[in-house]
């Protein structure tokens, strides 16, 4: 089971260098992240590192709320087109996903969903047909 | 079980009769001040005694802008070399309020403080840290007094500094403490920070909250983090201080101590007293003072007199919880709001933290309220939907609650400034 880390983040100046800030000192390497946000004045922001544990366990200890979210990261190949190929999988699989984000490497790009709230998500994808990175390589991403 | 069984379980009757007395006693005394000499001296239709409480209705009340205007000595009734303490208020715009003490005062304060800890459940065998600020204010001596009298062992640690009130607390097995109720949660905080449990690592037994009004949820809260009752105090400076009404075990209202006290609750725009049961503003008189008496003093809290008797047996009757300061209250788009209503529904929401802010401010010629409300750190799942359901759902209550649409903002936990001494919640940066 692969983790991404969620932290609450209030819409003000500073508030994103509070979390980067514990990162840095802790060490962790961002992988990739996105950031959402509502008119309410606040918003997520979901990362994926290198050590999701030890970020949550940091940014907990900081006084930040942050939460562990499941989630599966999908491999494809960096050319167009790739990511139309695997959204039709995974609708053909029935799933329905609410944040979802990616980041390309040298010929490689990687699709992250979050899972969290949709039990079995591995099982139905793998069935569907996709490739599912196993949880040793995700924090490793190249 | 009881402090003085003879007092304070004397029957209805005879108590209004010892008030009748007292009062006589009290407006004698009141006649020698300055303020009252005039007052009463001038109006000749101000009789001289009364002959049953309900008699104190044709005297004028005292508000608290006449403390200020005979700001120092108006309100003394004797030279200056009986009196031996002073309790004044901060005063930052004005002049201060100032109450003034001869032996006789702080004597009978000192006791009504020892009747109050004794009918909450301390015994001499206590250890009582006292949490509040010593010097003027009157939390510090008022207890510190109450306790000594009592005889249980008082720890004077004044307020702030949470390690080093751990420490003592640790060091010397306190049993009990007084502290203002949004302290009691911060310290809670520094207990977990520190990987300690209040329940397994001390000796407390029960806690005394007050000097700031607060809600049977926050009570709850705060018995629940501390796994100790936690009895609610009331008193205000003009009234000495802390000691003027307790809760007893029972925690079902706070017993008003009626052989010092003569109380009333008025309408706050008619001054017509209401019926037991309804709220209105609290009207005190001091009935066992002698250097600073004060008649029919309009307190500003907002209360009602408890109906009906309390199981264990005390016949002065029982004051519920303050709901507000008739100047806490703040009107939006016509409809009077007291801080205390957003509290309550706030402190009924798991998901909440302990601090909160209201804002009210203009925003296109509206005035509108905003409330940032802290989510408690543990209640965090990483998703919008939750935090957009919570945010919905405090908007919904909060309009059930005061008839205004609030504009709720989550906020991180510990983002809000905190205030020291009683928190300040209500921001108003409208345009007059
Ligand atoms: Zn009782």
């Amino acid at each position: 089971m692969a983790y991404q880390v969620s932290v609450f983040l209030e819409n003000k100046i500073g508030h994103m260098e509070r979390i980067t800030a514990v990162l840095k000192a802790a060490g962790i390497n961002i992988l990739t992240m996105n950031l959402n946000h509502t008119t309410g004045g606040w918003g997520i922001v979901n990362l994926l590192v290198d050590q999701p544990e030890l970020a949550y366990g940091q940014l907990s200890d900081a006084g930040i709320s942050a939460a562990l979210r499941r989630i599966v990261v999908l491999p494809m190949e960096d050319k167009p087109g790739s990511l139309d190929g695997l959204l039709r999988k995974i609708a053909g699989a029935g799933i329905n996903f609410t944040t979802a984000y990616g980041r390309s490497g040298r010929g490689t790009a990687w699709f992250v969903v979050d899972t969290e709230d949709i039990p079995d998500a591995e099982t139905i994808l793998k069935s569907a047909g996709l490739e599912i990175l196993p949880d040793e390589t995700v924090y490793t991403l190249d | 079980m009881y402090w003085e069984k003879e007092l304070e379980t004397l029957p209805e009757k005879e108590l209004r009769q010892l008030q009748v007395n007292r009062l006589n006693i009290t407006l004698a005394h009141a006649r020698r001040s300055p303020f009252y000499g005039e007052l009463f001296g001038r109006n000749g239709n101000h009789p001289e005694s009364v002959n049953d409480v309900k008699g104190i209705e044709s005297l004028p009340f005292t508000v608290k802008q006449q403390l200020r205007d005979h700001f120092p000595y108006g309100f003394l009734t004797l030279p200056q070399k009986e009196i031996i303490r002073l309790h004044s208020s901060s005063g930052t715009t004005g002049n201060p309020t100032v109450i003034f003490h001869n032996r006789h005062d702080i004597d009978s304060w000192a006791n009504l403080m020892a009747r109050s800890l004794f009918c909450a459940g301390v015994r001499d065998t206590d250890v009582f840290q006292n949490i509040v600020g010593y010097g003027l204010f009157t939390g510090g001596l008022g207890f510190q007094y109450g306790i000594e009298k009592l005889g249980a062992l008082s720890i004077p640690a004044g307020a702030g500094n949470s390690l080093r009130q751990i420490k003592l607390m640790r060091d010397y097995g306190t049993t009990a403490i007084h502290a203002i109720p949004s302290y009691l949660t911060r310290l809670y905080d520094v207990f977990r920070e520190e990987h300690l449990n209040p329940q397994k690592d001390t000796r407390l037994r029960l806690l005394c909250i007050g000097a700031e009004p607060h809600t049977e949820e926050q009570r709850q809260r705060i018995q629940e983090m501390f796994g100790v009752k936690a009895y609610n105090s009331f008193g205000l400076s003009e009234m000495n201080g802390p000691g003027v009404a307790f809760e007893c075990e029972y925690q079902n209202g706070l017993h008003i101590w009626e052989d010092a006290f003569l109380v009333e609750i008025v309408n706050p725009d008619t001054l017509q007293p209401v019926p037991d049961g309804e709220f209105g503003e609290l009207v005190m008189t001091t009935l066992d003072r002698q250097a600073n008496p004060l008649i029919r003093y309009r307190t500003r809290d907002i209360t009602r007199i408890i109906p009906g008797a309390c199981p264990c047996g005390r016949t002065h009757r029982r004051i519920d919880r303050i709901t507000g300061r008739t100047d806490d209250m703040f009107i939006l788009k016509g409809c009077n709001i007291f801080p205390m209503q957003i509290e309550g529904v706030l402190m009924k929401i798991p998901e909440v933290g302990t601090d909160y802010r209201i804002t009210l401010e203009t925003v296109s010629d509206q005035d509108t309220m905003v409330i940032d409300v802290e989510i408690k750190k543990d209640c965090f799942r990483g998703d919008l939907a939750f935090l957009d359901k919570l945010q919905k759902r405090l908007t919904h209550l909060i309009r059930d609650e005061v008839l205004v649409t609030p504009v709720i903002r989550l906020v991180e936990p510990g983002s809000l400034p905190k205030a020291e001494g009683k928190a300040v919640r209500v921001y108003d940066t409208r345009k007059r």
